[in-house]
């Protein structure tokens, strides 16, 4: 009984032989549908914020520097490559790409920014496709926002008009530490 | 719903006056509203009449009514039906009757409301701090509402965790929190008489990091599927599809059947991946490391065939509320099929391989003994339980997704240690890969996901329970304004048998220790990145790779 349980093992491992890939030294490319970094067409984007409200690591962040200027930040270093940004994209200006050698000691390799001239829709001021069906996505976050792209937070605090007081006071902001 | 029907006829006959209401929103959900006096009696005479504990489940009502809540959850799993026992205490005094003398596995849930609502239980047999930190201070509770989300209370120094009184004649043996044999942290106090397991004591918790706050205060019900598979790195499907079953529930949505099987080959290919995982990891804490090489060289194929169709070796991202997200096109069949039968054929060789092979025999065979009685005692789910002659599987007790569609056998075995869950776990790679087949051979044409026009109603419950590779998720959503849910409760399925351990250990050699532990599958959580914290000063510096390198070339 020993002796054959021997045997069969013995058999099982020699028979596919060694597997180990070459990679690193060799290139291993990850298949067509992988959900790699993310990269935006800042040609496509129209900068409703829709990847920010649905970004679940709340790594993709916004903030209106004034009335037309909109900064869009997307922070690599949380992210989760879940991929729900390029769902919700109305303009597909979301790809997730092949890229998975992400690790890096700098976070600001793997930060992509665009910054945005933006109009206001005269039919609904800063919106992303209201007619979405889907009850469950709708943005809770509309309007203009602050993010803190230095502190690299997302503040939940819109505004329907611009203001520039709030934008001052959102420099300020800074992560909770301490009771 | 004969069998319901009668239990409901002797609830209301001996506890009139105690049972408010019953409510039954689904034909195989039963809530029971019960004043805070008869909590014990009901859920008492629940557990004597064979209802399995599931889990408990606080929450802060103190907006609404003043109130905090706590609903006790059993399954009927012959009747498939699971009913809830709903109660209230008032805010100023919380104080309830403790179950946990009758139904013990009620004991960890009780400890979690102690700490994270400011409960109290009378009667509970080790009132001790379960969830929250040692130097977390005393009267702040994280699931108040009031408490915010990201409270960070200064740290206090020289406070520790009392472990249990060492029996006499015995002596303890520390192992954790961080222990090669353990992946994750965790602690345990073992009390030895020479070689010979006598007691133990748990304290766990340590990555505790508050996520079920978190989705109910800062995202939205269709950001949480992709943090709730992060809970587990190995079943994470497993929790998303909970917790999506769970919002459908309280969104009355059904979801297309096309979308419900592409669930079940979702589930059932995870499973596939896990059992091969943990015979591995099991065969490595045995010493036994060709199974440990062999079975992740097979489950190589499965990963590479997740990536290609989810996008991802693991956390595949797939299930979101309302259906899933990517389908199932004719070439990715053809190559699921080709996997399968790879996989099968490779599986079929490692199994005659260990199954005579004595070294395994002697290393688990009336190892982590555990009888039956007890089992059913401590409401041990999944192949554990199974391997103790349990016979429950949630697939085919409570079918949800595409279950009722596909054929497969649960296999039960008897010998009440580890080696039948090693034999339990390897039957039930060929059960998956039957469902996945008959699944892909079923599958019906239409949309792979159901738009919702309608918001969410406030103040509705669902529970959902979900059969994971290692055991039965249950999670529980009470569904709340401003497009999020007012209360989620995750239940993995470590958090039972996790309380069974101690049985499993007494008078067991101390070196079986990781091997047992290990037969449960144990899934506790990771943290994300190197801390490393200054006692002096309390200064919190995370590192990066640049200074790790400059550390160790100093060193």
């Amino acid at each position: 009984m020993w002796l054959t349980s021997k045997v069969k093992q013995v058999l099982m491992v020699i028979k596919p032989g060694v597997v180990t890939l070459k990679y690193p030294f060799e290139p291993h490319p990850a298949p067509e549908n992988f959900r790699g970094r993310p990269h935006w067409d800042h040609h496509k984007c129209v900068g409703c914020g829709a990847c920010s409200n649905h970004c679940s690591a709340r790594c993709i962040l916004v903030r209106d520097t004034c009335q037309e200027l909109r900064i869009m930040l997307y922070d690599g270093s949380r992210c989760t490559y879940c991929g729900r940004c390029a769902d919700v994209c109305p303009e597909k200006a979301i790809t997730m790409s092949q890229e998975f050698e992400n690790a890096t000691g700098d976070r600001e390799d793997i930060t992509e920014r665009i910054e945005l001239f933006m109009l206001t829709c005269q039919r609904c001021g800063r919106c992303y496709d209201m007619e979405n069906t889907n009850a469950l996505e709708r943005l809770d976050l509309r309007g203009y926002r602050y993010d803190s792209l230095e502190a690299r937070a997302l503040i939940r605090k819109t505004t329907e008009h611009f203001d520039p007081n709030v934008l001052k006071e959102t420099e300020k902001y800074q992560r909770p530490t301490k009771l | 719903m004969k069998a319901l029907e009668q239990l409901k006829d002797t609830l209301k006959s001996k506890f009139g006056g105690n049972i408010i209401k019953f409510e039954s929103p689904l034909e195989d959900r039963l809530f029971v509203d019960v004043k805070k006096e008869g909590v014990k009696g009901v859920c008492k005479e629940l557990f004597t009449q064979g209802g399995r504990y599931l889990v408990g489940i606080g929450y802060d009502n103190t907006k609404r009514d003043n109130t905090l809540g706590m609903i006790h959850t059993f399954a009927f799993d012959k009747d498939s039906t699971v009913i809830c026992v709903r109660a209230w205490v008032p805010e100023n005094d919380p104080v309830m009757d403790s179950i946990t003398p009758d139904v013990p596995n009620a004991g960890w849930s009780e400890r979690e409301y102690m700490d994270l609502l400011g409960m109290k239980f009378t009667g509970h047999p080790k009132p001790k701090r379960l969830v929250l930190s040692d130097d977390w201070p005393e009267g702040i509770h994280p699931l108040r509402k009031e408490v915010p989300y990201n409270l960070v209370p200064p740290p206090a120094e020289n406070v520790a965790y009392q472990m249990d009184e060492c029996p006499e004649g015995c002596s303890v043996v520390p192992v954790g929190p961080f222990h090669p044999s353990l992946h994750e942290p965790n602690h345990w106090s073992i009390f030895v008489d020479g070689e010979t397991i006598k007691g133990c004591d748990y304290r766990g918790f340590m990555t505790h990091r508050g996520i079920e706050k978190l989705c109910t205060t800062q995202v939205s019900y269709n950001e949480v599927p992709f943090i709730a598979e992060r809970i587990c790195g190995i079943c994470g499907s497993v929790h998303a599809t909970a917790y999506a079953q769970c919002v459908e529930m309280v969104a009355d949505l059904k979801i297309s059947r096309r979308a419900e099987f592409i669930r079940t080959i979702m589930l059932e290919i995870e499973r596939l991946h896990s059992h091969l995982l943990w015979l591995g990891v099991a065969g490595h804490l045995i010493g036994f490391d060709t199974v440990f090489m062999q079975s992740w060289r097979i489950r190589e194929d499965i990963m590479w065939l997740c990536e290609k169709w989810t996008g991802n070796r693991k956390t595949y991202g797939m299930i979101v509320v309302g259906g899933v997200r990517r389908d199932i096109t004719p070439e990715l069949k053809d190559d699921m099929l080709r996997v399968l039968k790879k996989v099968e054929e490779e599986c079929i060789v490692v199994h005659k391989a260990i199954i005579g092979d004595t070294t395994i025999h002697k290393r688990t065979k009336g190892v982590g003994y555990m009888t039956h009685e007890e089992a059913v005692q401590w409401s041990i789910v999944g192949p554990p339980a199974r391997a103790r002659g349990v016979d429950i599987d949630v697939r085919r007790d409570h079918p949800y997704a595409a279950y009722d569609a596909v054929k497969f056998d649960v296999p039960v075995v008897d010998t009440n240690d580890v080696w039948g869950t090693v034999v339990v776990r390897i039957l039930e790679i060929f059960e998956a890969i039957k469902i996945v087949r008959q699944a892909l051979d079923q599958l019906p044409e239409g949309k792979i996901i159901t738009e919702m026009d309608d918001v969410i109603q406030s103040q509705r419950h669902a529970i959902s329970h979900v059969e994971a590779p290692r055991g039965e998720s249950v999670h529980y959503v009470i569904s709340g304004d401003e497009n999020r849910a007012d209360r989620w409760r995750v239940r993995a399925p470590t958090y039972p048998n996790l309380q069974g351990v101690p049985t499993m250990l007494l008078n067991d050699q101390f070196a079986d220790f990781p091997i047992i532990l290990g037969s449960i599958d144990p899934c506790f959580s990771c943290t994300d990145r190197v801390q490393v914290v200054d006692i002096k000063s309390g200064k919190v510096n995370v590192m990066n790779q640049r200074d790790l390198e400059r550390m160790s070339r100093r060193a």
